[in-house]
């Protein structure tokens, strides 16, 4: 085999996995800020296509511009979920909150994986602009345009992320809240608000995955899982609640992925998670996690 | 007067011979089809139930074991071996399958051990997909002998056998170390209990009775995906059926089954996979509100009734 | 200015707080001490918002702020300076101290505010760049006192600024604490070492099993003779 196809392989791997960094620090962020696992995260990515193909198929906006308002809209959709749905169980004892919020997500991951098959019918959707097929040459290496700026924009929004949580007032309130509720809350921050926008945020960053998702893929209604599956594979990699690693964590699977391909076809998904459940019985707090306990 | 104990086995012995002579009663096949899908579901929740309902320990990977347990059930009833060996065979496998993954999951605390199941069920699936993506079809002289009647048997037998079991745990020593590690494992393990094993032996039957469902499931579907058994949906379906009927009880899975399946036979001409989003629905209602269920729904009405006859207290 | 009316609290189905009344008034310093379990950090809980009593009222400033949420009472000047500090141990010595000025009136005297605990506390402006979690015991209590400071506020509630540290530590965060309360802050602390308490405190309450069995001039405590013996041990003042 060429080091062409080889390196072919690792670049489509990591432009995807910027998309499931993007995805897994939405799902990091909610977590860590509420210390509860929302396993309907891939539906609400799966919105965020949604809202993009919509966007293209009724309005002709290109995705592109439409990313923003997406990404708003279900902003908004997840503070409304977290007011909703699981503020309700911000009081409970930690085990039985963290068991609930489980069964809450699987409840909602059932209801919009349904409501998107009634609005949209269960095909393959995509949204083809002129530029899709565009893409430039480097080092004898393919660039498609619309993947390679997957891995741009998810790059400028995590790092726009970074410098939001460090230098922002309400950007240290959230790590704090991440670090110690009680005392954040002693600090005079109002940690239900706090949540709820966390939630928003988490949201919109799954809905920005999404948008490219929908762009440079296809997106479907049973999509959610999937997409699931890969930002907790990532999140338990880079360690639950460590924001800045889940990126790279996510680059870091892509690339195993696609390069697994390679070797093992078809089963390249399994290798994600093979991986996952060893890092799960091995190492719980992640590859550069710190400890849960 | 009987004691309520022996009235529920009576009342339960009752129905149970009842359903045993639907097939005599009536020839129609909807009907028939019905009832199985409903002991299908019941089997397939109540075994659910016994591992997250009882023991606490909330799996999203029932499929595999369900999924196991029609694959092997399948191909060697297709080889040529009766059929109720093959259908034994195949639950023995899934528990095979529970024991190996069991011992390390286990020891994972409750949401790990819930993704963990959901990443195993996953890698399950997408590799019998893609080792066998056709379809498992049914070789003709299966076919032309095919009889729905001893199904209809199988399925009541095996609904009757889980809901047996479920009731001796709720009623066993074994049951309520299985509670006492669902309630506080911790606190359980420091009162001596043996949680690990209470937890494994928990899995164990659990996998088992999925085993068995999804061999009456391959011996009862003429053609389906390979993959079919090993999807998602079929733990999904075990969730929102406990859930809403009542997860930890004995009769919750049962109504549970009964309302899911008349819902989806109900829906499945104009909107198919109505029934999940209403469940899906009730089921959010029921971790928020309810957590016991439709048996908690209908014990507080008997209580609502039931007060207002009480004598009003003298001052 | 705190007036505590017959609280009763509960963790669940245990009881912790049985009728407790107490008060404190302004610029003073007031000690709530017992044995451990006695229900000390449980009255600081409610205080600041962390427990909610089933029955009774916390008054501050003649306000009824027993449901009062958290952040709501911080903005009112309720700070805590909880139990084992309470920081946040990945974030810097100065975040954490631009978090205790989260608030609104925080948040506009800041860089003043700031200046005052780092005169107070130099070390602290020498580790400002440093993560909390890499202090020193006595360098992590005087960051949580700091801390609290930053919300500029009327009440500041210690639990136990002594737990871990030495007795010279101890003597210097008390002789801080005094300065806070000179400067105008009223105090409330709870503490299990007596002595160290009852030399700094004006008045001081005792609490035992979730109940007030006692309270009193501070001084008049130290020279009882039966609290000697009980919580002093028997050497001599």
């Amino acid at each position: 085999m060429s080091w062409q196809v080889f390196a072919q392989s690792l670049l489509f791997g990591i432009f995807v996995g910027g998309l499931y960094g993007l995805a897994a620090v939405g799902l990091s962020l909610v977590f860590g800020v509420m210390k509860m696992l929302n396993v309907a995260h891939g539906e609400l990515l799966m919105l965020g296509g949604y809202a993009t193909f919509w966007f293209f198929s009724l309005y002709h906006i290109d995705p592109f511009l439409s990313l923003l308002p997406s990404a708003f809209i279900l902003f908004v959709i997840g503070m409304g979920l977290y007011k909703g749905l699981f503020s309700p169980l911000s009081k409970l004892h930690e085990e039985v909150k963290i068991k609930n919020s489980l069964l809450i997500g699987f409840g909602l991951s059932l209801i919009f994986h349904n409501l998107a098959i009634r609005l949209w019918t269960a095909d393959e959707r995509s949204v083809s602009v002129i530029y899709s097929g565009w893409g430039f040459s480097l080092f004898g290496l393919r660039f498609p345009f619309i993947r390679f700026s997957g891995l741009v924009l998810a790059t400028i929004v995590i790092l726009a992320l970074h410098q939001f949580l460090t230098k922002t007032y309400f950007g240290k309130a959230i790590r704090a809240t991440t670090e110690n509720w009680e005392s954040a809350a002693l600090m005079g921050i109002n940690i239900e608000k706090t949540s709820m926008i966390s939630f928003g945020f988490g949201a919109a960053l799954a809905a920005m995955a999404g948008t490219i998702v929908s762009v440079g893929y296809a997106i479907h209604p049973a999509m959610g899982l999937e997409w699931t599956l890969k930002a907790l594979i990532v999140v338990v990699l880079a360690g639950l609640g460590n924001i800045g690693g889940a990126f790279f964590a996510g680059v870091l699977l892509g690339a195993v992925e696609s390069v697994s391909t390679l070797f093992v076809g078809p089963y390249m998904e399994v290798v994600g998670l093979v991986i996952f459940l060893l890092v799960l019985e091995l190492k719980p707090q992640g590859l550069f996690g710190k400890s849960i306990a | 007067m009987l004691s309520s104990h022996k009235k529920i086995l009576l009342l339960s012995l009752g129905v149970s011979v009842f359903l045993a002579l639907v097939p005599l009663l009536t020839k129609r096949n909807d009907f028939i089809n019905i009832l199985i899908l409903i002991f299908l579901y019941i089997c397939l929740a109540q075994s659910w139930n016994i591992l997250a309902g009882y023991a606490g320990q909330v799996s999203l990977g029932h499929a595999a074991f369900f999924g196991l347990g029609a694959i092997t059930a399948r191909f060697l009833w297709v080889l040529g071996y009766p059929f109720f060996l093959a259908f034994l065979i195949g639950g023995i496998v899934a528990v095979v399958f529970a024991l190996i993954i069991g011992h390390p999951a286990l020891r994972l605390k409750g949401i790990y051990f819930a993704i963990g199941t959901l990443g195993f069920g996953q890698i399950l699936k997408i590799t019998v997909g893609n080792v066998l993506p056709t379809v498992a079809d049914l070789p003709g002289d299966y076919i032309a002998t095919y009889s729905l009647i001893p199904r209809y048997y199988l399925f009541l037998v095996l609904a009757v056998i889980t809901v047996a079991v479920v009731y001796w745990i709720n009623h066993s020593k074994l049951g309520l170390g299985m509670v006492a590690v669902r309630e506080d494992e911790e606190a359980a393990k420091a009162s001596g209990v043996n949680t690990f094993r209470q937890k494994m032996i928990a899995l164990v039957i659990s996998t088992f009775f999925a085993g068995l469902a999804g061999g009456a499931f391959a011996f009862y579907q003429v053609s389906y995906y390979h993959d079919l058994p090993f999807s998602p949906i079929w733990t999904f379906d075990a969730l929102l059926i406990t859930f809403v009927g009542g997860v930890g009880t004995i009769i919750g899975p049962i109504i549970g089954a009964f309302f899911y399946t008349i819902f989806k036979e109900l829906f499945a001409r104009t909107f198919p996979e109505l029934h999940v989003f209403i469940f899906g629905i009730l089921f959010i209602l029921v971790v928020l509100l309810l957590p016991g269920g439709l048996v908690e729904m209908a014990a507080r009405i008997r209580k609502l009734l039931t007060s207002k006859k009480a004598v009003a207290p003298t001052v | 200015m705190l007036e505590i009316e017959k609280i009763n609290v509960s963790y669940g189905d245990l009881q912790a707080l049985w009728d407790v009344v107490f008060e404190v008034n302004q610029k003073e310093i007031v000690a709530l001490i017992g044995p451990n379990g006695a229900g000390k950090t449980t009255t600081l809980k409610s205080v600041s918002g962390l427990l909610r009593p089933f029955a009774g009222e916390i008054k501050f400033e003649g306000v009824e702020v027993g449901k009062m949420q958290i952040h709501k009472r911080v903005e009112m000047g309720i700070s805590l300076v909880p139990e084992g500090r309470g920081l946040f141990p990945g974030m810097t010595v100065l975040e954490n101290l631009e978090l205790g000025a989260f608030t609104a009136k925080g948040r506009s005297s800041k860089e003043e505010t700031l200046k005052q605990v780092y005169g107070l506390f130099p070390i602290l402006e020498k580790r400002k760049k440093q993560a909390a979690g890499t202090l020193s015991g006595g360098e992590q209590q005087m960051l949580a006192i700091g801390r609290g400071l930053m919300s500029k506020p009327k009440l500041l509630l210690f639990d136990e600024p002594s737990w871990g540290l030495s007795p010279l530590l101890s003597k210097v965060i008390y002789e801080v604490i005094g300065q806070i309360n000179s400067s105008g802050v009223t105090i409330l602390l709870i503490e299990q070492n007596v002595r160290i308490a009852l030399e700094l405190a004006k008045r001081a309450y005792i609490i035992e099993n979730g109940r007030i069995v006692n309270q009193g001039d501070s001084q008049n405590m130290l020279n009882d003779q039966h609290l000697r013996e009980a919580y002093l041990g028997t050497e001599s003042v």
